[in-house]
C-alpha cells in the first residue's frame, strides 16, 4: 500500500519535472540560439536545416594552389578519407558503351566531343531512348560511347597523397568540420555600429538613473512615511494615482519641454526626467512605516537631526527595498527604447543609447545574423549576468511590487 | 526671551547675530517685493514671448512678491509663520536660481561630454561599487569589533579613492576650468549665481536654531520644514516632469502643435477627426463605397450584412481603426496566453519538490533582457527559411508522417504574411511576460495558508476540485493584479512590433499596426503632435476603463482573502 503510494508520488513528481523542464527550454532556447549564432561564421548561419552550434569547414594547404582548400568526406576503395577540393564545377558526362549499357562510366566532357558535329550528332538506342553520341578520350584511348545525362563534379585530391583522386558531387558532401567560435563578431559589431560608446553611455545613463532615483525616492519616502506636514496625505494620494498613468500620454508635452529648454539630443534627456519616481517613493514609504517610531525617538532626544535619522537608522535597516527600487530601475533604465528613440536623433551615434544601436543596426546588418545577435548579446547579457548574481533580489522585487501593490 | 538666556556666555553674541539675521531678512524680503513685482511688470510687457509664459512667470513673480510681502509682515510680529514663508520662498529661489545656474553653465548638456570620457571613468566606478561591497562584508567578522571597523574603513577609503580618481578620469577639472569663462560671457550667469548665494545665505540664516527660538519655533514647524525640505527635490521634479506635462498633454490635444512652432487652439477638432465613423446602407453587398460614401471625407472601413440589408462603415481616420481592432486583438489573445501557462506553471512549481528555485530563476530570465534585443533573436527564429520555427514545425510534421498522419508542411511566412505577423508577434510578448507572471502567481500561492488544503483534503475534496474551489478564488487580487498590469502592458505594445517588423512597421497591409505605433508615426514621424495626443488620451481612457471592468469584476467575484 505504501509502496503504490510511494509509486504514484515519484511518477507524479516526474511529470512535474518534466513539464517544468520542456517548459525551461522553451524559456532558454531563444538565448542559446542568439549565443551560439553571435559565434557563427556568416557562412554558417545560413544553413538548413539550422544547427545550433557555431562550426567551420576545415582547409587544407596544398602545393600548387594558392588559396586554402576546403575539405570533405570522401570514399576511396571502400574506406572514409579527408579529401580537399581542388576543382569544381567540372562537366561530367554519364557515358554508356552502346554495346554494354549495363556499365556507366563518369567521365569529363572536355574530353568528348559529338560525334558528326555539335548540329548533326549521330544518334544511338540505349535502353529505348535516342542519345547522342561521342567520341571520348580517355588514357590515350578514344572510344565511341553514347551520353545519357550530364552533371558537375568536384575534383577530390587526398592532400597527403596528390594521386588519389576522385569526382563526386560537391553539393551532396559531408565537409569536413569542426566547433568554433568567431568572436571577431563581436569586435566587427563594435566597430560598425560604435556599440562601445552606446554601451557607456547606457551604463552612464543607468548609474545616473538609479543614484537619482533612489535619493529622491528615500527623502521624499521619508517625508511621506515620517513627517507631518499639511497636504501631505492629498499630495500621496496624488502620488498613488499617478502610477498608473501611462508613459505614451506624456510623451509628446515631454518632448516639446526638451525643445523647450534645448534638451533633445543630449544625455540629459535620458537622465533628469527620470530620476523622479512616483513608484519608488510610494515603495519607500511603505517600507519606511514599517519601521519602529521608538528608534527614531530615541535619536531626536540624542540630538540627531532628521538626516542623520534617515543616513543612520532607516538606510542601514531598509536594504531589501533598496535593492527592489534598484533592479526595477536598473531594467527600466538599461531596457527603455520608446523615450530615447524619440529623443536622440538616428544620426547622433555618440549619444546613442544600446536599444537605438541595435535599431540601427537592425536595418544595417539586416543579412548577417551573427553581428545582429552578437549586438543584442551585448545589449542583454549585462542585465542578465547582474540577474543571475542577484537572483533573489530580481524575483523578490517582482513579488513585492504585486502582492503588495 | 527667557529660553535663550539659559547659557548666558553663548547667548548674547548669537542673540544679537539672531537679530542681525532678522533685520536682513526684513531687507532682503522688501527686495523681493519690489523685484517681483517690476519683473512682472516686465514679463507682461515682453513682446515675444507666448502667452503661457507670461502667465507662468507673471504668476511667479506675483507670487514671490506677494509671499515675501507677508513674509515680512509675520515677522515683523515675530510669528513662526513669517519664519516658514520666509524659509519656503529663499528655499525656492535658492532651488530655482541653483537649477538656472546649471542650466547656464551648461551643466545639463554637459552630460554629453561627460559620456565622451565616461569610458575612461568605468574602472574606476567599478572599483567604487567594490569597496562599497567590501565595507559591507562586516557580518563575515560577527563580534570581532575592531575587524568590523577596519573592514568599514577600508571599504570607505578604497570607495573614495576610486571616487577621485574617477572624476579626474572623466575630466571634471576640465569641466570645472570652463565655469570662469561661461562668468564672463554673459550678465544671466552672473545674475543666477548671485541669486543663488543670496538665497542660499538667507535659508541658512533663518534655519539656525537662534533664529528659530526668537520665532518660538515648535517640534511641528519643525517637523514640517523638514518634511517638505525631504519631498521637495521629488515634488518638484514630479511637478515639472510628470504634473505638468499630464496637463499640457491634454492642452496639447486640443491644437495642432507641430512641436516647433506655436500651436494652435482647434477645440475638440482632432478628438472628432478619430471618432468620425459614417454608417450607409448598401443597395447590394458589392457595392461600390464611392457611390454611398463621402469619399473626399471617409475611406471604407468594414461591411457588414444583418437582416438581408448590408451596411458600410466609413472612417475618416481608417488607419486609427485598424490600429485599435490589432491592439485588441494582442490584448486579447496576448493577455491569456502569458497568464494561463503562467497560473499553471506557478502551480507546479508551488509543489513541494526540490529544484523549484532554478526552474523560477529560468522563467524568470525573459523578463530582465531588452524587448529590442528579444525581438532581433525572435526576427530570426521566425525566419522563414532558416529560422529555428518553421525547423520545429516541419520536424513535428515529419514525425506525424512517419506514423502515418500526413500532413503537409505549411511553410508559414510569418512576418510576411498579414494573417500571421500579429500573431508571431503574440506569441513572443507571451513567451517574454509568462515568467514575471509566474513568479507573482507563485508569491500570491504561497500566501494562501496550507492548513486550507488540509481541511479541504479532510473533506474528500480531489485536487482537481481544490484548484477550482480553494486556489483560484483565494489567488483573486494576484489574478487580478496580474490580468491588470499585463492589460496595461499589451494595450501599450510598440517596442516588438517596431523592432521585429524591420523597415515596415506597420505589417503587411497595416496587420500589426499598433495604437502607439500610430502614436508614434504620427507624433514623431510626421509632427502631428496634437493629433498624437489626443490619441494617447484616447488609449489612456481605454486602459483606464479595462481596468476599472477589472476591478469591478473582482469586488464582485468577493473573493478577499488578504494575508
Amino acid at each position: 500500500m505504501i509502496r503504490s503510494y510511494k509509486a504514484i508520488q515519484y511518477t507524479r513528481n516526474g511529470l512535474v519535472y518534466l513539464v517544468l523542464t520542456v517548459f525551461a527550454f522553451f524559456m532558454i532556447f531563444p538565448f542559446l540560439y542568439m549565443l551560439t549564432t553571435s559565434f557563427k561564421e556568416p557562412k554558417d548561419t545560413f544553413r538548413y536545416p539550422p544547427r545550433l552550434l557555431p562550426r567551420e569547414t576545415l582547409t587544407t594547404e596544398m602545393p600548387g594552389f594558392d588559396e586554402p582548400l576546403p575539405l570533405y568526406y570522401g570514399e576511396v576503395n571502400g574506406e572514409q578519407r579527408e579529401l580537399a577540393l581542388v576543382e569544381s564545377n567540372i562537366r561530367i558526362g554519364v557515358f554508356v558503351d552502346p554495346a554494354n549499357p549495363g556499365v556507366e562510366l563518369q567521365l569529363p566532357l572536355d574530353n568528348a566531343e559529338p560525334k558528326g558535329g555539335f548540329t548533326n550528332t549521330e544518334q544511338v538506342v540505349v535502353n529505348g531512348e535516342e542519345v547522342p553520341v561521342y567520341l571520348v578520350t580517355s588514357e590515350g584511348q578514344t572510344q565511341e560511347l553514347a551520353l545519357l545525362s550530364q552533371t558537375a563534379l568536384g575534383r577530390f585530391v587526398d592532400p597527403n597523397d596528390p594521386s588519389v583522386e576522385i569526382l563526386q558531387n560537391v553539393r551532396l558532401s559531408q565537409p569536413v568540420e569542426e566547433l568554433t567560435a568567431r568572436p571577431e563578431n563581436y569586435t566587427d559589431v563594435i566597430e560598425l555600429q560604435n556599440m562601445d560608446r552606446s554601451l557607456s553611455n547606457t551604463i552612464l545613463v543607468t548609474v545616473l538613473v538609479v543614484f537619482g532615483t533612489l535619493t529622491t525616492s528615500v527623502l521624499g519616502g521619508y517625508a511621506f512615511a515620517r513627517l507631518n506636514f499639511p497636504g501631505r496625505n492629498n499630495l500621496f494620494v496624488f502620488y498613488l494615482g499617478t502610477i498608473m498613468i501611462p508613459f505614451v500620454v506624456l510623451v509628446t508635452p515631454m518632448y516639446q519641454l526638451m525643445v523647450t529648454i534645448g534638451w533633445v539630443d543630449k544625455v540629459a534627456s535620458l537622465v533628469i526626467p527620470w530620476i523622479f519616481s512616483a513608484y519608488g517613493t510610494f515603495l519607500m514609504r511603505q517600507f519606511f512605516i514599517t519601521i519602529p517610531k521608538e528608534i527614531e525617538e530615541a535619536a531626536l532626544i540624542d540630538g540627531a537631526n532628521r538626516l542623520q535619522i534617515l543616513m543612520r537608522i532607516f538606510l542601514p535597516a531598509s536594504t531589501p527595498a533598496l535593492a527592489t527600487l534598484t533592479t526595477f530601475t536598473f531594467l527600466y533604465a538599461w531596457n527603455s527604447f520608446f523615450w530615447p528613440l524619440v529623443v536622440i536623433n538616428t544620426g547622433n551615434v555618440d549619444n546613442h543609447v544600446l536599444t537605438l544601436s541595435l535599431n540601427v543596426l537592425r536595418g544595417r546588418a539586416s543579412d548577417s545574423p551573427n553581428l545582429i545577435l552578437a549586438g543584442a548579446a551585448i545589449a542583454i547579457l549585462p542585465p542578465m549576468i547582474i540577474y543571475i548574481l542577484g537572483q533573489r533580489f530580481f524575483v523578490e522585487s517582482a513579488t513585492s511590487s504585486g502582492v503588495k501593490g | 526671551m527667557t529660553t535663550a538666556t539659559v547659557d548666558p556666555q553663548k547667548a548674547p553674541s548669537s542673540e544679537d547675530r539672531a537679530a542681525l539675521w532678522l533685520r536682513l531678512a526684513t531687507i532682503w524680503h522688501a527686495f523681493l517685493v519690489v523685484a517681483g513685482l517690476a519683473g512682472a511688470f516686465i514679463v507682461w510687457q515682453g513682446a515675444d514671448t507666448a502667452v503661457w509664459q507670461k502667465a507662468v512667470f507673471g504668476v511667479l513673480l506675483l507670487g514671490l512678491a506677494g509671499v515675501s510681502g507677508t513674509a515680512v509682515f509675520h515677522i515683523n510680529q515675530r510669528r513662526s509663520r513669517g519664519r516658514n514663508l520666509s524659509l519656503a520662498v529663499n528655499y525656492l529661489g535658492f532651488l530655482f536660481a541653483l537649477v538656472g545656474s546649471m542650466h547656464q553653465l551648461n551643466m545639463f548638456v554637459g552630460l554629453d561630454s561627460l559620456a565622451d570620457t565616461f569610458a575612461r571613468g568605468l574602472p574606476f566606478l567599478a572599483l567604487i561599487f567594490v569597496g562599497l561591497w567590501l565595507g559591507s562584508q562586516t557580518e563575515r567578522f560577527e563580534g570581532d569589533l575592531i575587524r568590523q571597523q577596519q573592514v568599514r574603513q577600508v571599504g570607505r577609503a578604497i570607495a573614495i579613492l576610486a571616487g577621485i580618481i574617477f572624476l579626474f578620469a572623466v575630466g571634471l577639472l576640465d569641466g570645472l576650468a570652463t565655469v570662469p569663462s561661461a562668468l564672463l560671457e554673459g550678465w544671466e550667469t552672473a545674475v543666477f549665481l548671485s541669486a543663488t548665494v543670496f538665497f542660499g545665505l538667507m535659508v541658512w540664516g533663518m534655519w539656525q536654531q537662534p533664529v528659530a527660538d526668537i520665532f518660538r519655533a515648535t517640534n511641528a514647524d519643525s517637523e514640517m520644514l523638514n518634511g517638505y525640505l525631504f519631498l521637495s527635490p521629488n515634488l518638484l521634479g514630479f511637478l515639472i516632469f510628470f504634473a505638468g506635462p499630464l496637463i499640457l498633454s491634454l492642452y496639447v490635444s486640443f491644437t495642432d502643435s507641430d512641436a516647433f512652432s506655436t500651436p494652435n487652439f482647434i477645440g475638440l477638432e482632432n478628438y472628432a477627426e478619430i471618432f468620425n465613423l459614417d454608417l450607409e446602407p448598401l443597395a447590394s453587398a458589392d457595392q461600390l463605397a464611392s457611390e454611398v460614401l463621402d469619399v473626399t471625407q471617409y475611406d471604407e472601413l468594414n461591411r457588414f450584412t444583418i437582416f438581408g440589408q448590408s451596411y458600410i462603415i466609413g472612417a475618416q481616420d481608417r488607419l486609427f481603426w485598424t490600429a485599435l481592432g490589432n491592439t485588441l486583438q494582442f490584448v486579447l489573445l496576448a493577455v491569456p496566453l502569458s497568464v494561463i501557462p503562467a497560473l499553471f506553471l506557478a502551480n507546479l512549481l508551488n509543489s513541494k519538490v526540490p529544484g523549484m528555485r532554478f526552474f523560477r530563476a529560468i522563467y524568470f530570465l525573459p523578463s530582465v533582457a531588452a524587448v529590442v534585443g528579444i525581438a532581433l533573436v525572435w526576427q530570426w527564429l521566425y525566419n522563414a527559411t532558416i529560422g529555428y520555427i518553421n525547423y520545429g514545425i516541419t520536424l513535428v510534421i515529419d514525425l506525424f508522417n512517419t506514423i502515418g498522419l500526413p500532413l503537409t508542411d505549411p511553410q508559414i511566412r510569418w512576418l510576411s504574411e498579414g494573417n500571421t505577423a500579429l500573431l508571431a508577434v503574440i506569441i513572443m510578448a507571451a513567451w517574454q511576460w509568462i515568467g514575471f507572471n509566474t513568479v507573482l502567481f507563485l508569491a500570491g500561492l504561497q500566501n494562501i495558508p496550507r492548513a486550507l488544503y488540509e481541511a479541504a483534503t479532510v473533506d474528500g475534496a480531489t485536487p482537481r476540485q481544490q484548484f477550482w474551489k480553494v486556489t483560484l478564488p483565494l489567488l483573486g487580487p494576484t489574478t487580478f493584479f496580474v490580468v491588470t498590469t499585463t492589460v496595461i502592458q499589451a494595450m501599450q505594445v510598440f517596442e516588438q512590433v517596431f523592432i521585429i517588423m524591420g523597415t515596415n512597421p506597420a505589417g503587411p497591409s497595416n496587420s500589426t499596426l499598433t495604437i502607439v505605433l500610430y502614436l508614434y508615426q504620427k507624433g514623431f514621424q510626421r509632427f502631428e503632435q496634437g493629433y498624437a495626443s489626443a490619441i494617447a488620451w484616447v488609449l489612456f481612457l481605454l486602459i483606464f476603463a479595462a481596468t476599472l471592468v477589472q476591478f469591478q469584476r473582482q469586488r464582485t467575484s468577493g473573493s478577499s482573502y488578504e494575508s
